[in-house]
């Protein structure tokens, strides 16, 4: 009897160990959803134009560091939105990174949306400019249930790429 | 407030303990090596993985057709071994929780014991990220949303520049060297802290229990066969990153956190995990009470023997060479930092014995706050004629049994632990008349809150180590409530009375 109980004992055990191992389901989306992503690095220009050194200026300066530009190190920050149609999916503005603010700026967003037709707009700022802008793209997708739509941005075309 | 979260979690671990206790009435309780059990599913987890590695390759496109080769083509061997390695890290999980809310319920984790405990929290740091790492490798639904989710948990970190999640979005931005990486980190890199961790863990501790009984070993190892058998595990879809996944068969026991990801926020869930392991580090210096004094050596009574020593569950008194210039060698030294006045050495002391008739009662080594002078006064105080028929009754302090009896209206003579109690005491109590019978009321062997108390004691009343009981003693005057016959009764107030009718009979 001892041991029917203790095998028993044993068997709820690994039966705990099995259920919760697989069960229960956990749903992420429902059927009729889909994910775009925005995911990129992209450096903003830098905050004000290379100025040409002097030849007096470049005089003061040790030999090994006599170069002709002088450059800001600082970048702008980039202005990422999407919409689909006139519905705002995504509006951020992504500052540069590092200490000096001279780096990339970064993006990872996913954003869930209605498996449908969308006609998607998206825009970037990495400029100066207040009014319209760098880069866009304009693109009318039959986004299907359970895909993962993902936009990135070339840096060779300079331009948004859609997965 | 402390005392009432203990008395909380020891109701909750009783949930378990009850019907384990039923079950395991006389032969090895898992729920008493918990520990090792962990280590030994560990064992398992190695064993079967390097099975496993011998087959998987470590691609893009060979990781998931390796593991569904395993699985499905070599289910008679590689399918096995594959869902005993899961299923062996899952009943890690559980005997790892188990034993955390048993050490904290039991409150084996403060004082001169927080060394231990606090080094088993990296443990658990480390513990998920090699079962998560494991889920990587299958590269599956799961292993995408789990290397995202992952990811997504680390990006939040303001340690890197370039999302890592973003690798795992596009078959464009993911290389076989992900694998490589996840590989070396599961094979490698994390068993290898956690065995330094587990070494760690234990440094303190005095003959640690790395090992479960071979009973335990066999029917666990037998239990998780007959589920790999019975419900394979197996993998979801092949990972499809240009697709969302939607339904998943989470593990609950190593990705329970990963739906709070997207749920809360990665940052919620940072602040949750590091919230919950920051309370468990310092919780051993929680404040609760007056801290009770180390083990005390009196030269003048120590001749060295070393049983002290031998006993010590935790490593708190060695010898050192001899200072009071006797013509013995060495003395006994104890070291408080480590000592938690268990007084286990105390019960292995030569001279620890009540019939000593001159002088005080002082032997090489004991406790300041329970002295064994104490131990004889209870014996001794109101003894009288009647009390010849009486038990008496020796309780640990921190087990349950002791309450219960006292609760009932059991006069418990109190020993911090049962390890404590010379079987000289026992001789003393039964051949001065101060009563029929002796019952001891303890936590048991395994479930010890000083680890060996109840074997201890066990053996110097088998006379099978010193101090021994003496061979005039009648063991039929003796009752151990942890053992047979008297562990039988769910009341011990019940079993006391069984052995006080067993007495007369």
């Amino acid at each position: 009897m001892t041991i029917l109980k203790e095998m028993l004992a044993y068997l709820v055990f690994v039966a705990i160990v099995g259920l919760l191992s697989a069960w229960p389901d956990y749903k992420l989306l429902n059927d009729d959803r889909a994910i775009i992503s925005i995911v990129f690095s992209h450096a903003g220009q830098r905050m004000g134009d290379c100025r040409m050194l002097t030849q007096e200026e470049l005089n003061k300066l040790p030999p090994n560091m006599r170069k002709p530009n002088d450059c800001p190190r600082e970048r702008y920050p980039i202005e990422v939105k999407l919409l689909s149609g006139d519905s705002l999916l995504y509006s951020a503005v992504l500052p540069p990174s590092g200490i000096w603010s001279d780096g990339k700026s970064s993006v990872y967003q996913r954003i869930e949306v209605e498996a449908r037709r969308h006609e998607l707009h998206m825009t970037m700022v990495d400029s100066e400019r207040t009014s319209g802008y760098d880069y866009v793209l304009e693109r009318t997708l039959d986004v299907q249930p359970g895909q993962n739509l993902v936009i990135q941005f070339n840096e060779e075309r300079k331009s948004f790429v859609v997965e | 407030m402390i005392a009432r979260i203990h008395n909380i979690g020891q109701h909750l671990f009783g949930v378990v303990q009850r019907p384990m206790s039923a079950a395991f009435r006389n032969a090895d309780n898992p729920l008493d090596h918990l520990g090792a059990l962990t280590v030994y599913f560990c064992w398992i987890v190695l064993v079967s993985g390097i099975w496993l590695f011998i087959f998987f390759r470590t691609s893009v496109s060979g990781a998931f057709a390796s593991v569904e080769y395993l699985t499905h083509e070599q289910w008679y061997l590689g399918g096995i071994m594959r869902s005993l390695h899961r299923y062996a890290s899952d009943a890690a999980i559980v005997t790892i929780l188990l034993h955390i809310v048993k050490e904290f319920a039991f409150n084996r984790y403060r004082r001169n014991r927080w060394f231990t405990w606090v080094t088993g929290i990296p443990l658990i740091w480390m513990v998920f990220p090699l079962g998560i790492t494991g889920y990587w490798l299958v590269w599956d639904d799961l292993a995408q949303y789990v290397a995202i989710s992952s990811a997504e948990l680390l990006d939040s970190l303001p340690v890197f520049t370039d999302s890592m999640a973003g690798n795992f979005l596009s078959d464009s931005l993911l290389s076989d060297r992900f694998f490589t990486l996840m590989a070396f980190l599961h094979l490698i890199g994390l068993p290898i802290f956690l065995v330094f961790g587990v070494w760690l863990h234990v440094f303190r501790l005095n003959g640690p229990r790395i090992n479960p009984p071979r009973r335990i070993m066999a029917a666990s190892l037998l239990a998780l066969l007959l589920l790999s058998a019975i419900y394979p595990a197996v993998s979801h879809n092949e990972a499809n990153l240009a697709t969302a996944p939607q339904v998943l068969r989470l593990d609950w026991f190593y990705l329970h956190v990963f739906p709070l990801i997207q749920q809360w926020s990665p940052g919620a869930v940072w602040f949750l995990l590091v919230g919950v392991s920051s309370v468990l580090v310092v919780a051993p210096w929680a404040p609760k009470g007056q801290a009770e004094e180390a083990a005390l050596v009196t030269l003048d009574y120590c001749n060295g023997c070393e049983r002290c020593v031998d006993d010590c569950p935790f490593g708190a008194v060695e010898m050192v060479p001899r200072t009071d210039g006797t013509s013995y060698t060495h003395q006994a030294e104890v070291d408080a930092d480590l000592c938690v006045s268990c007084g286990i050495c105390v019960g292995a002391c030569p001279t620890a014995t009540p019939f000593r008739s001159r002088g005080a009662l002082v032997p090489g080594i004991d406790l300041p706050g329970r002295s064994i002078a104490e131990l004889r006064a209870g014996i001794t105080e109101s003894h009288d004629e009647q009390t010849r028929d009486r038990v008496l009754v020796f309780g640990c302090r921190d087990d349950n049994t002791t309450r219960q009896l006292e609760r009932a209206g059991v006069r418990v003579i109190h020993v911090n632990c049962m390890g404590q109690l010379p079987p000289s005491f026992i001789d003393f109590a039964l051949r001065r008349g101060h009563a029929a019978g002796v019952f001891l009321s303890g936590c048991g062997a395994g479930n010890c809150s000083y680890r060996f108390g109840a074997d201890w004691t066990d053996q110097r009343l088998q006379r099978l180590r010193d101090p021994m009981l003496r061979k005039r003693v009648d063991d039929s005057r003796i009752a151990l409530a942890w053992k047979s016959p008297w562990n039988a009764y769910t009341d011990p107030a019940t079993a006391l009375s069984a052995f006080e009718r067993s007495l007369r009979s």
